[in-house]
């Protein structure tokens, strides 16, 4: 576990840093991702929209772990929710998740913190469809934390994830 | 048992504390068991899985719905309906990958629709991913083959959730099985601590009840030790003291405050015991020894705070306590008791001085007044011997009758003196009662007649005429007695009746009873009659006279003999006194009796007569010469001494008091010397006649002792005796019957036989010759003692009187590491035994 950690740590420091300074650029490829209410990031009417790029842009996280879901150790990579609020400048208390099937849960923001949860967008090194639960699945290190193994953590992780909304 | 008690209490301690530990484990490992178990249900491992089973029903229908949709709509919505497709394909990849849904993929029912369901999708997927043309144009039959897996998509649900809820249904059994010993273990314990606690306080009721007890025992105790009347101090083995009782307060004059804590030692202990009392105090410290405590009462000596010692009685007691050992000591202030006891002491010295005082006085005075009444009775006999006329004679009758009386009234209180002190001996011999009694009769008959009275005896029975024993005292009894009667008698009858009582061969009694009809005596002066100094009726005193020491005297002589002496009387009618004693009969000897006879078959004996009295002397120098003996006179006793150092005397007469050299020093000298007369028979001649001195005189070396004054026929019985026996010096023994009492040997052959007499006999013989020889070699004194004592024994079996007698006075003398006496009892014991021997023998 604690090698797990230091990987993770290692690789986190190794990654280039900034995206976007300035204006945010408007995606080029298909949306992944797009999020909306308390930010201050925009490139929408009142959204950030995101697609692979803009994602990949960001500061990259890997999670080794297990879940419940799979079998096996799983490799996600992703981009740290902490990083993404703060790259958004997203403020408020809770961030409301939809996925594609209009199936949505709240993730309070406190959740958003180093060594947390990671809007992942590759499983094993290969991008995820939707039959693979894709194209985004929040993910938590659950075999870093056990407090990431409870009833209200597995059912924030929510995967096939499309939309996020910033609330108070 | 409050050991017993104690291991019990720790027994049941232990158990309870265990009983603890193992609930206490009890719960440890349930309380481990359910943490793990809310662990379980912490980390759930199971997600919303009814949820997520529904939702792929949810899933399958909203993709039936949209696919029904698009076949109705002409430009079909193929995005939709791929998406959807999508989300159903990725929920049914969950269920079949996804760990939590492992244990339920076991079940056959769901795996076998999931199978199924797969089949679908794998054969679905190429039609879903074709061109948007193909796909349009596969829509109907997509639609049918969805509709056939529809109920496969149900059941896998129905299973999955039917799985899940009979796991949870297990999963709640299991938690609350261990819920239920968690309790189980809760309520153990509790039982545990309930009964811990009853018994916590059961004990602690105890110890309250204990408390109690101790505190009241505590109570009593300083009311008893507040109260008790003697002192009680306890103090510690430091001698410091704890606890000082009213009583001690009072008795030592310190307050309680002032002596709790200090030094009892300085407190208590007078100054010339305090340095023994500190010796033992350390004594004890170092190694415990305790010469007091514990040892009763001991009487010491304490000082009051005033410095005044007085008497205590003391006791001192340790116990164990907390702070070591305590001694508790009761003392008791004896002042009181000790004062009296030595008034009583003093009281006791002043009789007792006073007693000694009127021994002595009747001593001097016995001594005083028969010396000279011996020369005025020793006078008259002489006088008696001369020519008189019949006037002079009746003169001198009457002084010598008056001088006679005035002699026995002196003997009489002597003879209390000496049965007082406890050394009345009897002198046994050889006699016939009848001719005493005949002899009495006739002489009192005069007086008798006198007063108009009948005086008479006789035996009733066998008469038991000879016996062995105190001839004078049985007359002296029967004179009293018989004298008595006459006086209270007038015109009556006095009869003395013999009787023997019990088997005469064997060791009978003799009952004499004296009855007359005199004027008898009521109850109280019945009761006095035998005190001394008793004068009976004073109406008669004038009449009668006397000393009224007569009874008391011959009950003294009775008693002395072993008898008893009773009376009965009623006034008016006259009076019994009854006499017993017992008697050994006695063979009668062939010819006896008249001392004159026998002493003048014998050869003339060489006396000498050792008195520094002239008249005394001369009288007893006038009766041996009387007697056809030859005398040989000394003054005093170192010419006795040299007298016996150059010749043989057959006897020696010695005086005690003399100028120049007394009696005793003369006798033991010539019993030292080796002279001829080293084994001569010694009498003392003394008006000195206590009874202490006569027992010092034959230690001596003497061998008997005459009172004086000298009678005549005491004289003439003395020097028979004497120069008739002994062997060493005089003339050859011939039968006498004192040296052997034949009577004993008679017995022993009436019981034993004559053969076995004769043995036995046979056997002393030799073992006293032995002895004879072994005595006169320088014996150890003890051994001596043992020997001579031994051969007394067998002496005293054969009736072999002086023999026995000899033999006691070695003992005796052994005993007393008296020498010079011994070797003279030694030398005069071969004499003795040599006549004893012939005697025996001829028997």
């Amino acid at each position: 576990m604690l090698r797990n950690t230091l990987q993770a740590i290692s690789i986190t420091l190794c990654m280039t840093v900034p995206a976007w300074a300035g204006d945010m650029v408007t995606p080029t490829g298909e949306v992944m991702l797009s999020v909306s209410g308390n930010l201050n990031q925009t490139n929408a009417d009142g959204a950030a929209l995101l697609d692979l790029e803009m994602l990949q842009a960001l500061d990259q996280t890997i999670i080794e772990t297990s879940t419940i879901w799979t079998e096996g150790k799983q490799t996600f990579e992703g981009v740290s929710l902490a990083v993404l609020v703060e790259a958004l400048g997203i403020t408020g208390g809770t961030l409301r998740a939809t996925a594609i099937n209009d199936y949505t849960v709240e993730v309070p923001l406190t959740d958003a913190v180093e060594g947390g949860p990671i809007v992942a967008y590759r499983l094993n090194g290969e991008t995820m469809s939707v039959r693979d639960k894709g194209p985004l699945w929040l993910v938590y290190p659950y075999d870093d934390n056990s407090d990431y193994r409870t009833e209200v953590v597995y059912s924030r992780s929510i995967w096939q994830l499309d939309r996020i909304e910033a609330v108070d | 048992m409050s050991q017993s008690k104690k291991t019990d209490f720790r027994n049941r301690l232990i158990m309870t504390i265990l009983l603890g530990f193992v609930g206490f484990l009890s719960i440890a490992f349930l309380t481990i068991n359910v943490a793990r178990d809310l662990r379980l249900l912490n980390s759930a491992t199971s997600d919303n899985v009814q949820w997520t089973l529904s939702q792929a029903e949810v899933e399958f229908l909203e993709f039936e719905i949209i696919l029904d949709a698009e076949l109705r709509d002409s430009v079909p919505d193929l995005v939709q309906l791929r998406r959807s497709f999508d989300i159903f394909y990725s929920r049914v990849q969950t269920l079949a990958q996804a760990s939590i849904y492992a244990p339920v993929r076991e079940v056959p029912e769901f795996s076998n629709n999931l199978t199924a369901i797969q089949a679908f999708l794998a054969q679905t997927v190429p039609t879903i991913d074709a061109p948007d043309e193909t796909l349009g144009a596969s829509l109907p039959a997509l639609s049918e083959a969805t509709r056939a897996v529809r109920s496969d998509v149900r059941k896998l649900a129905n299973s999955g959730l039917n799985f899940f809820a009979t796991n949870s249904d297990a999963r709640r059994e299991r938690v609350f099985d261990t819920l239920f010993q968690l309790a189980a273990g809760v309520a153990f314990l509790l039982a545990t601590l309930l009964i811990f606690s009853l018994y916590l306080g059961f004990l602690n009721r105890l110890n309250v009840r204990r408390r109690l007890n101790a505190i009241q025992t505590s109570k009593r105790l300083n009311v008893v030790t507040s109260t008790a009347l003697d002192a009680v101090i306890v103090c510690d083995d430091d001698g410091r003291v704890l606890d000082f009782n009213a009583a001690a307060v009072q008795m030592f004059g310190y307050s309680a405050e002032e002596a709790i804590g200090s030094d009892l030692g300085a407190l208590i202990v007078p100054d010339h015991h305090r340095a023994a009392h500190d010796a033992g105090m350390v004594r004890m410290r170092a190694n415990g020894e305790k010469r007091v405590v514990g040892k009763g009462r001991i009487k010491l000596e304490a000082k009051r705070a005033t410095g005044e010692i007085f008497p205590i009685e003391l006791a001192i007691q340790s116990a164990e306590v907390d702070e070591g050992e305590i001694f508790i000591s009761f003392l008791r202030d004896i002042s009181h008791r000790v004062a009296a006891e030595e008034n009583l002491v003093a009281a006791r010295d002043r009789a007792l001085a006073g007693e000694k005082a009127k021994t002595d006085f009747l001593a001097t005075m016995s001594h005083e007044i028969r010396t000279p009444l011996n020369g005025l009775l020793g006078n008259l006999s002489l006088l008696k011997d001369t020519e008189l006329d019949a006037k002079q004679s009746q003169y001198i009758k009457n002084m010598d009758t008056s001088g006679r009386l005035l002699m026995s009234h002196i003997s009489d209180v002597l003879d209390i003196t000496k049965y007082d002190a406890g050394k009345l001996q009897l002198r046994p011999v050889v006699m016939n009662l009848s001719t005493l009694l005949q002899d009495i009769v006739d002489s009192q008959s005069g007086a008798a007649a006198a007063h108009d009275t009948s005086l008479s005896w006789a035996w009733s029975g066998t008469p038991g005429d000879w016996i062995f024993a105190d001839k004078e005292r049985i007359q002296h009894v029967l004179m009293n007695i018989i004298g008595n009667a006459i006086k209270f008698t007038r015109s009556g009858e006095i009869i003395v009746n013999a009787q023997v009582v019990g088997d005469i061969t064997t060791s009978p009694d003799v009952e004499l009873t004296i009855t007359d009809t005199g004027i008898g005596m009521d109850a109280a002066l019945k009761s006095q009659i035998f005190d001394d100094f008793m004068t009976g009726d004073a109406s008669y005193d004038r009449d009668v006279g006397g000393t009224g020491l007569g009874l008391g005297i011959a009950l003294r002589f009775v008693k002395a003999m072993g008898g008893t002496i009773d009376v009965q009387s009623e006034e008016g009618k006259g009076s019994m006194f009854t006499v017993r004693f017992p008697i050994k009969p006695a063979v009668p000897p062939v010819s006896m009796d008249q001392t004159s006879q026998d002493a003048a078959k014998l050869p003339s004996a060489h006396i000498l007569l050792v008195e520094d009295n002239e008249i005394n002397r001369m009288v007893a120098r006038e009766m041996i010469y009387a007697q056809g003996h030859t005398v040989t006179e000394a003054h005093n006793g170192q010419i006795a001494v040299d007298l016996a150092a150059t010749q043989h005397f057959d006897l020696i007469l010695m005086d005690i008091s003399m100028p120049v050299m007394d009696g005793r020093t003369a006798t033991r000298a010539i019993r030292a010397s080796n002279g001829p007369c080293a084994n001569v028979p010694i009498v003392a001649l003394t008006a000195n006649a206590m009874v202490d001195e006569q027992e010092a005189f034959l230690e001596d070396g003497m061998n008997d002792i005459l009172t004086k004054p000298l009678s005549r026929a005491g004289l003439i019985n003395l020097i028979t005796y004497f120069t008739s026996e002994t062997g060493g010096c005089a003339t050859q023994a011939n039968t006498s019957a004192p040296l052997v009492i034949p009577v004993h040997l008679a017995e022993m052959k009436e019981a034993l036989g004559v053969v076995a007499t004769d043995t036995l006999l046979a056997q002393f013989i030799d073992e006293m010759d032995q002895a004879t020889v072994s005595l006169s070699t320088d014996l150890p004194l003890e051994k001596a003692a043992e020997m001579a004592h031994k051969m007394s024994g067998s002496a005293a079996t054969f009736g072999a009187t002086e023999l026995r007698k000899s033999l006691n006075k070695i003992e005796n003398s052994a005993k007393t590491a008296n020498i010079p006496a011994m070797h003279a009892a030694i030398q005069n014991l071969s004499g003795v035994w040599t006549a004893t021997k012939s005697l025996l023998r001829v028997q």
